[in-house]
């Protein structure tokens, strides 16, 4: 049997949580991993730990003490700026080596999985990725759950004998916590040998606010005939929950928004995790657009209108009306 | 287009594909030009659509003319029209076939073929989900022992929520009538009608011998289809592959039941009502008879009939594989339809064919008109029928 | 024209929707399931058939699982790959993640001069997305994942790719040879080609490989060297759309809009 690098025989009682960050703020997920890790270290009475590698960390190591980590081990490094994944993984691994933790949790985010990808293999330890639950039992066993099948089927995951036990957990499935500022804890600052030939990685552009991709949007907010030229609606509230607009065939006929963001047989099909599809009948060449989607919510006037078939939460209703109501909630609940 | 001076380079090799693909079909074309100017792409666009120029592409073997040459929607009144009898959708079909050898095909219909290839169906839908829109019918398998015919549903009839009412309507007026009917169930075949008409021949051929060897297995003879586009590739394309299958369409079905004094109506529908034909219906196969049957039956008023009607009739924009490519606004076949249909002062626009009903009724929507209601002739027939 | 080699990483899958859980023994029950490529692969299909176009070179097929796969693959070869390669052993099987990796990259390194592999986004049945940078670091290359672009400069051996990021997007280059991954759904997959479809199906060369033609060492494949277990299975809740409709005033229907996109992520 394959043997990891270190095993449960030299394992330390603690959870690491990987801290991602984008140069101005951690990942949501990397709060909602503490909240989550903050439990399951409370059960079993072990530390809870970050791991934080970056070029300098802001307000950064505050933030995890003030979710729940006990201790921040620091990688400060000009190499750490943006994510490379020869870096941070050098990085994670020498300090993994080093402290030998039990388990290993990451944001399924794209940085997360290619890291972790790397790690497992090096460390030759298992990899129970995009999770969306996690419990541990009284020995100290992280069990994992996992969709797959398109969703259709769930597994517990878990490894008896190899450390650490590695999970990305998929963004989202676990509420991030209140922060407490009056937290403290320890900051241990790791001793980085980065050398610029080790990192192959070249980011040649990188531009933010240009173009869309409907495909790859977690959340989109579409709109029919119903919602008449007013996109504008739409528009806030896909930012508000950091989505995308798109449309069925008619208000691209229209004019009201650009064919680019068309949804359907003739147009984009997308698998958001959360389609909201407001004023559309529901003709079958739209809906096959968003049938992978995993929740479909529809708000249109007619109750008969077949895009109710089509949906897992239905409002009858005028989407003037609810649209603006479901933004002025979500505004007072952020 | 090309300056005349300009030489053009003939590929032999091509030629040969193009009238192997056409068996000649183009080279009796003396470039009259009726065909350009009968094609209802010239009502809905300022720059006609040649299809001469196309044909005289063709006899050259000349490839080309991609942009245009996806518009087709195969209904057939270049055809119709053409003083020697070319049978122009096919030399279309030729040409896209050639178009798929040189990988021209437009976005959206590889994924077509694919999804046939994988999923049974042209739409991308699972392939353990084709009964899914009879869950609550009990249909029974085919047997040939037990019922007169095969109800054959077809992709789209299965599959998308607005035609299924049509499956569901026919459904009831064939138990109405007292039909021994089956269907093949998650095991029915696609007929591949969407495959031949965007021109992948080969790959036709091989979904119809398929098809045709579960007809075979099945012991079908008689099937009744709910869409003139799988009626029409059943009779033109199978016989080679399945000789005893004997295909019809649902209103012809219903127009036999119907002088075999099987099919009764509790009440006539007081409505007025105009019929659209479909192409596959009255152009392709010569039928504009059984759907008036059955409408005239089902009505106590007169039927009424547009300014194209028939084997007239113009074509609603969705034939040809136009089903899964856009059709810019102002340039749908379907709204040039609906004036015609208003024009008539009927109340609801009768067809018989999943396509043309999702073409119409997208236009009615889109246009916000309120007075007219798309129906299919199943859908009026089931109001009507004694249970 | 370039000697390019590129191996495109290629599994079977079950359709999703055919494959239950067996409700008395828990276990997967995916024998009534039709077999696919798994789509996302489809779409490094395309990316490396169209490099080949560019660049020539070569595309090779890398699989593992058991021979009746073959015909399955052999659409890879219709579509216009040169050679297929199935890794196949009982004892492959059982495989996670780390075993999986493994044991492609022995197969990579018995294919000799490859220059770029080319995997789906991730696989419809496992959904892990964890095969690229665990192969990457088995071979100790650069890898470059989710890419929706990719073009190689064959001369100075590197491979530049646009992916998406939140809210914009992002050129990457890494030296070749590298591991790339494809977003899913950003090609479209050419058909196949039926002047050589008769030729894939018949003649096209698929190559088999076992444990010993790899070399591969028996702790580090199958269930020996996979770390992980399946301890539990279950039926996710239907797949049907739930068809609810929210009642009430439009603030109380509102409010259960908010629980269920929370719910939702």
């Amino acid at each position: 049997m394959v043997k990891s690098l270190y095993g449960i025989d030299e394992e330390i009682n603690a959870i690491w949580v990987f801290l991602e960050q984008d140069g101005s703020a951690l990942a949501g997920v990397s709060l909602e991993l503490l909240a989550r890790g903050g439990e399951l270290a409370a059960q079993l009475g072990w530390r809870l730990v970050g791991f934080l590698p970056c070029r300098r960390a802001a307000g950064w190591v505050e933030e995890a003490f003030a979710h729940g980590a006990d201790e921040v081990l620091l990688a400060e490094d000009p190499l750490l700026e943006h994510f490379t994944v020869e870096a941070y993984t050098q990085v994670a691994y020498e300090a993994l080596w080093e402290h030998k933790p039990s388990i290993f949790l990451l944001g399924a985010t794209p940085n997360g999985r290619d890291l972790a990808g790397r790690l497992a293999v090096r460390l030759r330890t298992g990899l129970n990725a995009d999770c969306t639950a996690l419990r541990v039992n009284p020995a100290g066993v992280l069990v994992s759950e996992v969709s797959g099948f398109g969703g259709g089927v769930l597994a517990l995951i878990e490894m008896a004998h190899h450390r650490p036990q590695m999970a990305t957990v998929r963004p989202g499935v676990f509420p991030p916590g209140e922060p407490d500022f009056n937290r403290q804890g320890t900051v241990v600052r790791l001793p980085v040998n980065l050398t610029v030939e080790s990192v192959h990685t070249r980011i040649v552009e990188r531009v933010v606010g240009q173009g869309v991709d409907l495909t790859q949007s977690p959340v989109l907010v579409v709109g029919g005939r119903g919602v008449g030229d007013n996109f504008k609606m739409l528009y806030e509230l896909a930012e508000l929950l950091g989505g995308e607009v798109g449309a069925t065939r008619p208000p691209v006929d229209e004019g009201y928004i650009e064919r680019a963001r068309q949804i359907g047989q003739t147009g984009v099909i997308c698998r958001p995790d959360l389609a909201i599809v407001c004023g559309v009948s529901g003709a079958f060449h739209f809906t096959v657009g968003i049938q992978e989607a995993g929740t479909v919510i529809a708000i249109n006037t007619d109750p008969e209108a077949p895009i109710f078939a089509a949906a897992d939460y239905g409002i009858v209703g005028d989407v003037h009306e609810v649209v603006p109501a479901l933004i002025r909630e979500l505004q007072v609940t952020d | 287009m090309k300056p005349n001076d300009e030489p053009i380079l003939l590929d032999d090799a091509l030629w040969d594909e193009l009238i192997t693909l056409t068996g000649g079909e183009a080279a009796a074309c003396y470039q009259c030009g009726v065909c350009t100017a009968i094609c209802p792409w010239g009502l809905v666009k300022e720059e006609t659509f040649s299809v001469r120029t196309l044909i005289r592409r063709a006899q050259l073997g000349l490839p080309g003319g991609a942009d245009v040459l996806w518009l087709c929607t195969t209904c057939g009144e270049c055809e119709a029209y053409c003083p020697r009898g070319v049978d122009i959708p096919n030399v279309f079909r030729a040409l896209r076939g050639v178009a798929w050898q040189r990988r021209e095909a437009p976005e959206g219909l590889p994924s077509l073929l694919w999804s046939n290839y994988w999923n049974d169906n042209p739409w991308g839908q699972p392939p353990s989900q084709r009964m899914q829109w009879a869950q609550d019918l009990e249909l029974p398998l085919f047997d040939p022992a037990e019922h007169e015919i095969l109800y054959y549903v077809g992709s789209t009839a299965a599959y998308d929520k607005r035609a299924q009412q049509i499956a569901r309507a026919l459904v009831k007026v064939f138990r109405a009538a007292g039909i021994a009917f089956g269907v093949l169930g998650v095991h029915e075949p696609p007929d591949g009608a969407e495959i031949l008409d965007v021109g992948h021949r080969r790959y036709f051929a091989e979904v119809a011998e398929q098809s045709a060897e579960v007809f075979r297995t099945h012991g079908v003879t008689r099937l009744v289809t709910t869409s003139p586009h799988s009626y029409d590739v059943f009779k033109q394309e199978y016989g080679r592959f399945y000789a005893a299958l004997q295909p019809l369409h649902y209103t012809q079905y219903l127009a036999e039941l119907l002088s075999a004094g099987r099919l009764h109506f509790a009440k006539p529908l007081a409505r007025k009502i105009t019929f659209h034909d479909p192409c596959y219906l009255a152009r392709h196969n010569d039928e504009t008879v059984a759907p008036r049957q059955v409408l005239a039956a089902t009505l106590d008023t007169e039927l009424l009939e547009m300014e194209n009607s028939g084997a007239e009739t113009l074509c609603c924009g969705g034939g040809g594989g136009r089903m899964w490519l856009e059709t810019a606004a102002g340039e749908r076949f379907s709204d040039l339809r609906l004036d015609e249909a208003l024009e008539t002062g009927a109340e609801v626009l009768a067809t018989a064919c999943p396509f043309c009903l999702a073409c119409l009724e997208d236009s009615v929507k889109a246009r916000g008109i309120e007075q007219l209601q798309v129906l299919d002739i199943a859908e009026i027939v089931a109001l009507t029928v004694a249970s | 024209m370039s000697n390019l080699h590129t191996v495109v990483c290629v599994k079977i899958v079950p359709k999703p929707e055919e494959v239950s859980v067996a409700p008395e023994t828990l276990r997967l029950d995916r024998a009534g399931a039709r077999s696919e490529i798994n789509p996302p692969d489809m779409n490094a299909m395309e990316l490396a058939l169209s490099l080949k176009e560019r660049h020539g070179g070569r595309v090779s097929i890398i699989s593992m699982g058991p021979p009746f796969f073959t015909p399955l693959l052999r659409v890879a070869l219709a579509m216009g790959a040169d050679h297929v390669y199935l890794l196949s052993d009982r004892a492959f099987g059982g495989a996670d993640t780390l075993a999986t990796t493994y044991t492609l990259a022995k197969g990579i390194e018995k294919l000799g001069a490859v220059d770029l592999i080319i995997c789906g986004e991730e696989s419809s049945d496992g959904a892990t997305g964890q095969v690229p940078p665990g192969l990457a670091e088995w071979l100790e290359w650069a890898q470059l994942t989710m890419v929706n672009s990719l073009d190689v400069d064959v001369e100075q051996r590197q491979a530049r790719g646009r992916r998406e990021i939140p809210g914009g997007h992002e050129i990457l280059e890494v030296p070749l040879p590298a591991v790339v991954s494809v977003q899913t759904a950003s090609n479209e997959p050419r058909f196949m080609d039926y002047k050589i479809k008769p030729w894939a199906f018949a003649e096209g060369r698929v190559t088999v490989w076992n444990q010993a033609d790899l070399a591969a060492e028996a702790e580090y494949i199958g269930t020996p060297g996979s770390p992980t277990i399946v301890s539990g299975l279950d039926e996710a809740a239907s797949r049907e759309r739930k068809r609810i409709i929210l009642e009430g005033s439009v603030s109380e229907q509102v409010e259960q809009l908010v629980a269920v996109m929370e719910q939702a992520g």
